[in-house]
């Protein structure tokens, strides 16, 4: 096997395994920004009435 | 004829473009306006593949002067090349339009739809391995892959900075294949699905409505949290969620109006021809170049496997069933990906109605791409040494 083809298979060895980690991370992130500013209860029933 | 054109200076002149026009020639005119066909007649990407299309018949007339590298008379897209593609400014610009065309609020309510867009970004790696084994080099192989992103502007980044003489063939590939979306995922989706996966119903329990605060700090968090990963893909994310952050902020609607119409169109138009520009006959018409639409295809189907099986993995576990397609929209081709899929599902049964979620992990795939992109970018001139 080429170095070219090793670099690519290391490439995929280290970048999918951080993309999902770092996917993770912005999925805890954004569940916590999410629950820290719900959405205003009005504009909840506003939505509904539309 | 020599000795025509010593007693005739002026015969040399005239007929220059007859004596210079080759096969070849000829050839990347009949591609140029195969181009133009397809914006036309198929409207597969016309923004973008009418200009790249005309920009490809202008950089392959003989002795063109839009095209000329003659010092002090550089053509016009030779100086909107070194103006917006190789310092990467082009590309950056159309993310801050595409970011305030987004809305991230179905990815906000659902952000576990992220995973799918991560899996669909599988298309690039296999494909960089792959273009490595039929002999490009690493730098080359992954800028090929970088196809598999669905993302035309961080094909163009990645190429302008690693594979700068493949940059007209990839950005072909890259926008004929996004444009080719309807015609690529559902046989591939039909093939490794079963009808009664792709008739999976999915609901909206919990699904909670999101508060304005919420879409104006999402830019802020993904840029941090992208920038401090891979500082590298910083222009790239900190453009898209710039956009974004313009549309969300609600005190700038003109600049938001402005990225979303004036820039968008203004960039895209410049984009195109520039790009068209460089498909000049000896760097186009080789094997190379084959070969390289040729893995184009390769890295979608890749990365519609990817996600379609990684969504068909995840109902293994869990209780509530997820309609696998939806994993194929994970590709960034925002937002025909998910309106392709979403109109399977409703061919499969016509009550099947998945297009929030469908255009949710859509957009996901928008911000997955530009991660892949910016970890692809660290990784290339680490990997390289």
């Amino acid at each position: 096997m080429s170095n070219d083809s090793s670099s690519a298979i290391t490439m995929m060895a280290v970048a999918l395994p951080t993309m999902f980690f770092v996917i993770g991370v912005f999925i805890m992130a954004t569940k916590a920004l999410h629950a820290a500013f719900p959405a205003p209860i009005e504009a909840n029933e506003a939505d509904d009435e539309e | 004829m020599e000795a025509l054109f010593q007693q005739y200076p002026w015969l040399n002149q005239l007929l220059m473009g007859f004596m210079g026009l080759s096969f070849k020639h000829v050839v990347m005119w009949g591609i140029g306006a195969l181009l133009i066909w397809l914006a036309v007649a198929k409207d597969y990407e016309p923004a973008l593949l009418l200009p790249m299309g005309f920009g490809a018949i202008l950089a392959n007339i003989p002795f063109s002067s839009a095209v000329s590298k003659v010092p002090g008379e550089e053509g016009f897209l030779i100086v909107l090349y070194n103006a917006g593609i190789a310092n990467e400014l082009f590309p950056v610009l159309i993310f801050i339009a595409i970011g305030a065309m987004c809305d991230f609020a179905p990815l906000i309510r659902r952000p576990s739809v992220m995973l799918f867009a991560a899996a669909a970004q599988f298309g690039i790696f296999t494909t960089a391995i792959g273009a490595t084994l039929v002999g490009f080099s690493f730098p080359h192989a992954a800028s090929i892959g970088i196809i598999g992103a669905a993302d035309g502007p961080t094909t163009i980044y990645v190429a302008s900075r690693y594979a700068v003489e493949l940059l007209g063939p990839l950005s072909v590939a890259a926008y004929s294949y996004m444009s080719l979306v309807p015609v690529i995922q559902p046989p591939v989706i039909r093939a490794i699905t079963t009808e009664a996966e792709r008739k999976i119903k999915m609901g909206f329990q919990g699904e909670e409505p999101v508060s304005q605060a919420t879409k104006f700090l999402f830019p802020l968090m993904v840029v941090i949290i992208a920038g401090i990963v891979a500082p590298i893909s910083v222009a790239l994310i900190g453009a898209l969620m710039f956009g974004n952050l313009l549309k969300e902020s609600g005190v700038t609607e003109n600049l938001s109006n402005c990225a979303q119409n004036e820039l968008a169109n203004l960039v895209t138009l410049l984009l195109g021809i520039t790009v068209g520009g460089t498909m000049s006959a000896d760097r186009f018409l080789t094997f190379d170049v084959a070969l390289i639409m040729a893995l184009g295809a390769v890295a979608f189907v890749f990365d519609t496997v990817g996600g379609v099986l990684f969504a068909k993995l995840l109902n293994t576990f869990s209780s509530s069933k997820i309609n696998p397609m939806i994993g194929a929209c994970g590709i960034s081709a925002f937002p025909m990906s998910g309106r392709v899929i979403a109109k399977m599902a409703l061919k499969e049964d016509p009550s099947n109605f998945i297009i929030q979620h469908a255009i949710g992990v859509n957009v996901a795939g928008q911000v997955a791409s530009v991660v892949a992109g910016g970890l692809v970018l660290a990784l290339i001139p680490a990997l390289a040494k």
